[in-house]
């Protein structure tokens, strides 16, 4: 990190000089430099699992600020999304004259991709940022360095229990809002389309959907958690300038969480079929 | 918050949260709804300053465009694929996939999906440049000097964002159909010609995704600007505005989508 800030900083003349190419290279480096910091934090964090040297009371305390304290946006996010995939699902259902597979219709897509999804975003939005506010608060005002006077691993002090935090939190709220979002589906069907829930039920579990859609979405949301971790720390650690560059950092978390989720989701869709 | 002060109360049941937290609740729903109509007040009477609208439409939309395109263009490979994997399960036939997404991208997937990605870049960005300022105090320099800071900060934002999202939304469903597309024809042969199909679109879709547009367009200032103008305490206090209106902003779309869909499912039958 410490050896690209000169080059960057003497790539900015040329920058001016080549007009767009220097405005594309610059953007190719600035997002190289982001991919480079990243892994470099990820081979430090991986490096202090074996053993694991963690701060358990930290680990403790982040559990329950990221996890406990999210439990009510989750709640809403999962209600309202589950109601608006039966409500986008109802005319293509009606249409085929098969009120009996929303379950299966609106179920699917929300346990394989919607409820990751929209989850690893309010998740990124609340806690990524929050963890990248805090960071970048203690960097600005010198927190850090003056654990490293005191001979405290920052790393394995702050950034392996926020790690950990975020991972834990997606995923187990993963798991929540897919049963939630299913719970405000079912009632919507049977508001919307005179749907009994039985025969919603019996729709998600009839045959078509099995335990591997679940598990293709619990396993995104563990790669969203690790990208959305590392994205926060990194930018977190990464911040200068006073309050002004803690705004910088988060949003620069939120936009680089959103597009990462977005295109692993992809690359995960794809691998796992 | 503050009774709590005058009041010291030892043990705080579960009724004090429940209701302290009602308080706040509805103490932040006044004060959004004061600010929404201050800047719907503002839009109509208030003062012209030349070149600020046009700025923040360049902040908001020109620099949204990339990120919003490749996260679009990622949802369209990635609804295209599992719709693909869906309709495989029970009948191969993949004539409607095409019609079908368009359908669904023009009633809501283009609209809330880029509005949420819109909320976190751009609501993200107008909290931490408004928090800033009032910490620094330049805020309240504004209202010494007799200007609302609603209508110096906030209504400029909001108009160019109702203009900027629905620019991008259009531009993003556009890339998120061609990519699309694309996806479809090399994963499951679908021929472009019967992907390309516009049979299922009728103008109660194109009606409900403009509505959509503009609402979260406008909801997206006016959230996070209240965030941002309600900052305290330092750059801890930045971050944890640009959190909260990252956050509310969010949850606000997700809310005003369920009515808006809600709605059109009754006003539009199909």
């Amino acid at each position: 990190m410490a050896a690209t800030a000169p080059e960057r900083a003497a790539f900015s003349p040329t920058e001016r000089l080549l007009g767009l190419a220097g405005v594309v290279g610059g953007g190719v480096l600035g997002v190289a430099e982001v991919a480079g910091g990243m892994g470099v934090l990820l081979g430090r964090i991986v490096a202090r699992l074996f053993p694991p040297r963690i701060d358990y009371p930290e680990l403790r305390r982040n559990l329950y600020k990221m996890s406990v304290k999210s439990v009510p946006i989750v709640i809403i996010t999962a209600l309202f999304t589950g109601a608006i995939m039966v409500i986008q699902a109802a005319p293509i259902v009606k249409r085929l004259g098969a009120e009996g597979l929303v379950g299966w219709a609106a179920g699917f897509t929300t346990l394989r991709e919607i409820a990751p999804l929209l989850t690893a975003l309010m998740i990124s939005g609340r806690v990524g940022a929050n963890n990248t506010a805090e960071l970048g608060t203690m960097v600005v005002t010198e927190q850090l360095d003056a654990l490293r006077v005191l001979a405290i691993d920052p790393i394995s002090f702050l950034v392996l229990p926020r790690f950990i935090g975020i991972v834990v939190t997606l995923f187990m709220m993963t798991l929540y809002a897919d049963a939630l979002a299913l719970f405000g589906a079912t009632y919507c069907a049977q508001a919307l389309l005179n749907v009994a829930p039985m025969a919603f039920y019996h729709g998600l579990t009839g045959g078509l959907m099995g335990f591997g859609d679940v598990a293709n979405g619990l396993i995104k949301s563990i790669i969203f958690g690790v990208v959305m971790a590392l994205a926060s720390c990194h930018f977190g650690l990464a911040t200068k300038g006073g309050a002004p560059g803690v705004g910088r950092a988060v949003n620069a978390t939120v936009v680089a969480s959103a597009a990462g989720i977005f295109v692993l989701d992809y690359f995960v869709s794809f691998l796992l079929g | 918050m503050t009774e709590s002060a005058e009041h010291p109360i030892e043990k705080r049941g579960l009724a004090y949260e429940i209701g302290a937290g009602t308080f706040d609740l509805a103490r932040a729903g006044l004060e959004l709804y004061s600010v929404f109509v201050r800047t719907l007040y503002y839009v109509f009477r208030g003062r012209r300053e030349k070149g600020a609208v046009v700025r923040q439409m360049y902040e908001i939309g020109n620099k949204s465009v990339v990120f919003l395109t490749i996260t679009m263009g990622f949802i369209g490979m990635i609804m295209v694929y599992q719709s693909g994997l869906q309709t495989k399960r029970i009948l191969p036939d993949f004539s409607l996939i095409g019609a079908t997404f368009l359908e669904l991208l023009t009633r809501d997937l283009a609209a809330s999906i880029g509005a949420l990605m819109l909320a976190t870049r751009v609501g993200a960005g107008i909290a931490a440049e408004i928090g800033s300022m009032v910490v620094t105090e330049q805020v309240d320099a504004l209202r010494m000097s007799a200007a609302d800071p609603i209508d110096y900060l906030i209504k400029p934002r909001f108009i160019a964002s109702i203009v900027m999202t629905t620019a991008l939304i259009i531009w993003s469903g556009f890339v998120a159909f061609c990519v699309g597309g694309a996806i479809g024809y090399f994963a499951f042969d679908i021929p472009p010609r019967t992907f390309f199909s516009t049979q299922l679109v009728d103008h109660g879709d194109v009606i409900t995704g403009l509505v959509k547009c503009v609402a979260y367009g406008g909801a997206i200032p006016i959230v996070s600007g209240y965030c941002g103008l309600s900052t305290y305490g330092g750059s801890e206090g930045v971050g944890w505005a640009t959190t909260r209106a990252v956050v509310n902003s969010s949850l606000t779309i997700i809310i005003l989508n369920f009515f808006i869909s809600g709605t059109a499912y009754i006003v539009f039958p199909k």
